[in-house]
């Protein structure tokens, strides 16, 4: 009998050591259909982008500009490009990232004032994208697999499906210690991400504020990023999205961070 | 000359405004006061500030399908020196694509290239260091050079061609509002102790063969960008002198040099290199005309911290035929090292959502025992409006270095600026 029962222990280990597998699988594999849906919609994209940036005492900054995009390969490397057209003292100033899934991001900034082309040290993911709460990454994406994710439950937020995934970070990372993922069932986008910080305090809450289908891809159009701890919080808001459009490879040199690729850029 | 410039700019925006496209001419620009203090007492200079300026900057910009046109002009009312108005045309240049592989910028415009931070090799295109020195914003270093610069661009790399027509010198202090060392007095000198004491150089003669020719060639080669330069004109600073008339001149220098940058050790490297060919004392003997030289630096950037970034440069100049040079030099001046050795470093800290920008910018020669210390503090209250404060500090034991020869300008300053 004793016997029985250990086997029988055993046999429920397993199975649900193998369930476990399945919904970890699961989560992996929700989350890296978030990513594409999220970071890699269509082959290119352009968009007109402004960003408010609201401090603790409500103070409001503004930053304009135009972005291009290409993915090189699916979930993969992807090259970007950027022009500024506000405030004053940094229109017509361009910046461009090669992103690189596997190794370290390149990045260029060309000031025309001064006709100077100059690459950026880009060590530091996790700083400011030109003084907002957003990072660097959270513009261009952390790779899902650097991530353990475990599924936590369905749920509803705002009327809205969504799939509940916890994420890890598997080697020790500065920008969270533990993510929240509210991701809607139909589109996969990400509706809601909640950073935690190693004492397990909320730091930043992620907010897909408007979501609109865009030449029939699902597009977070307005988003926000709230900082918990400092108080601030930065608003995007992308317009006039195009995807497929034939961005070319070669947009992403010098020679149109110096002259920006009219065709797109206005 | 400039009557010329202003006519066809305003002509270009007429036109290029009048053409029927669907992109309109983009106005913005700037509204910017800055007023700087000296900061030592003993300056023989003829201006009780070094600055006290208002300036209006407007930017205009066109682009059709074909090509673009860019202008940058400033009005200035400067109280500092004679009470005056001014103008200048810091930029108005026509860019446009031919074929696949062609790119021209035709105009007056503003040149840069190479890899170092404020350490220039073989960018040999104009600086302005009087308004570096009091406190102008960035973009005055470069002073504007006439020319027309052409791109070729293909996959095994970039060929660039600038062609200056008629010499641009570097604007060096004048000696009214920043003295400077005068080797014939012996001492530093300024338009306090007289008119005779304006510097105002003559400049080689307006002919085809004193134009200015510089090209690049470079291409990508793994992690870096690597780069071969060639420069055929004049030495920018008046570094000879002509003892029959007894005037400083700009001495004929070929330039020919490499470079290399890139992503390395979780930063930026770069490498530069060039020989500055004196043409005019290719034996070194001639000792009112400056010798041939070897010069390379190397330098490091990287974020060390949130919002911190950090650099330091170091560059050599190795002076040939050096005995010569040395047994020419009169007695009790101070005479420069076979090798000179310069050290730079600068710290840029954004604090509050990059509104507040601190920066330090440190030069310092243990071969010339002279230093220069740019320290600035900046504050963008709104997206229109910046405050900032700063100051230029020098300092040096000889007279005649290049960072000693500036050594009583000190001066702080503060500077409002409104975008539009």
């Amino acid at each position: 009998m004793k016997k029985v029962s250990q086997y029988l222990v055993l046999v429920l280990m397993s199975v649900m050591t193998v369930s476990a597998t399945a919904a970890g699988q699961d989560a992996d594999e929700i989350m890296k259909k978030s990513h594409l849906a999220y970071y890699y919609a269509g082959d290119d994209g352009q968009a007109e982008v402004t960003m408010t940036l609201i401090d603790k005492k409500g103070k409001e900054r503004g930053r304009e500009f135009s972005m291009l995009r290409l993915d090189l390969e699916e979930g993969g490397n992807q090259k970007y490009y950027t022009y500024f057209k506000k405030p004053s003292d940094v229109s017509r100033l361009t910046f461009m990232v090669h992103k690189s899934s596997g190794g370290n991001d390149q990045r260029w900034i060309y000031v025309p004032a001064v006709d100077l082309v100059k690459p950026i040290s880009a060590d530091d993911k996790n700083s400011s994208f030109v003084g907002s709460d957003f990072s660097y990454e959270d513009v261009s994406g952390r790779h899902w697999s650097e991530d353990n994710h475990t599924f936590v439950k369905e749920g509803e937020l705002d009327g809205k499906a969504v799939f509940v995934i916890e994420s890890v970070p598997k080697e020790k990372y500065k920008g969270f210690s533990r993510k929240v993922s509210y991701i809607d069932k139909t589109t996969l986008l990400p509706v809601k991400e909640e950073y935690f910080d190693k004492k397990d305090e909320l730091i930043r809450v992620f907010t897909a504020e408007k979501i609109e289908e865009i030449d029939g891809i699902p597009t977070v159009t307005i988003r926000s990023m709230e900082n918990i701890k400092k108080g601030t919080r930065t608003v995007v808001d992308f317009a006039q999205i195009t995807y497929n459009v034939g961005i070319q490879d070669n947009i992403f040199t010098e020679r149109y961070l110096k002259t920006p690729p009219r065709n797109f850029i206005k | 000359m400039r009557k010329t410039a202003l006519i066809i700019t305003a002509l270009g925006l007429l036109l290029t405004a009048a053409a029927p496209s669907q992109a309109e001419v983009t106005l913005d620009g700037f509204l910017q006061g800055l007023y700087g203090a000296r900061l030592d007492e003993d300056n023989p200079t003829s201006t009780e500030h070094t600055a006290s300026e208002t300036r209006l900057q407007l930017r205009a910009e066109h682009f059709g399908d074909r090509a673009e046109f860019f202008g940058r002009l400033d009005f200035v009312w400067d109280g500092s020196d004679t009470v005056e108005y001014d103008w200048e045309l810091r930029e108005g240049y026509l860019k446009f694509r031919l074929g696949k592989y062609f790119d021209f910028k035709v105009g007056r415009q503003i040149l840069t290239w190479g890899t170092g931070d404020l350490i220039f090799i073989n960018d040999v295109f104009a600086k302005d260091y009087r308004s570096f020195f009091i406190g102008r914003d960035d973009q005055y270093l470069k002073a504007p050079q006439n020319a027309i610069r052409a791109e070729f661009y293909h996959d095994i790399g970039s060929l660039s061609l600038v062609w200056t027509p008629r010499f641009e010198a570097n604007r060096l202090p004048t000696g009214r509002r920043l003295s400077y060392f005068n080797p014939m007095a012996g001492d530093i000198v300024g338009t306090g102790l007289g008119d005779e004491f304006y510097f105002d150089p003559p400049l080689p003669e307006p002919k085809f063969e004193n134009g200015e020719i510089a090209t690049r060639f470079q291409r990508t080669v793994g992690n870096f960008n690597a780069a071969v330069y060639f420069y055929k004109g004049f030495y920018k600073n008046p570094m000879a002198m002509d003892i029959a008339s007894m005037t400083a001149f700009y001495p004929i220098l070929n330039v020919y040099g490499a470079s290399m940058r890139g992503a390395a050790m979780g930063g930026i490297l770069w490498l530069e290199g060039g020989y500055f060919d004196s043409r005019e004392d290719k034996d070194g003997d001639n000792p009112f005309i400056p010798n041939s030289s070897l010069t390379g630096m190397v330098g490091f950037e990287r974020q060390v911290a949130a919002n911190l970034t950090v650099n330091g440069q170091w560059q050599f100049d190795y002076m040939t035929d050096y005995d010569i040079y040395k047994a020419q030099q009169p007695e009790g001046v101070f005479v420069r090292d076979e090798v000179k050795h310069l050290f730079t470093s600068r710290v840029t800290k954004r604090l509050n959502m990059e509104t507040v920008t601190l920066s330090g910018f440190v030069f310092y020669s243990p071969s010339d025992e002279d230093a220069y210390i740019r320290l600035s503090a900046e504050y963008k209250y709104t997206d229109e409006i910046t405050l900032m404060a700063g100051g230029n500090i020098f300092d040096g034991n000889y007279a005649n270095t290049d960072l000693g020869r500036f050594a009583i300008n000190d001066n702080a300053y503060v500077k409002i600026t409104y975008g539009f």
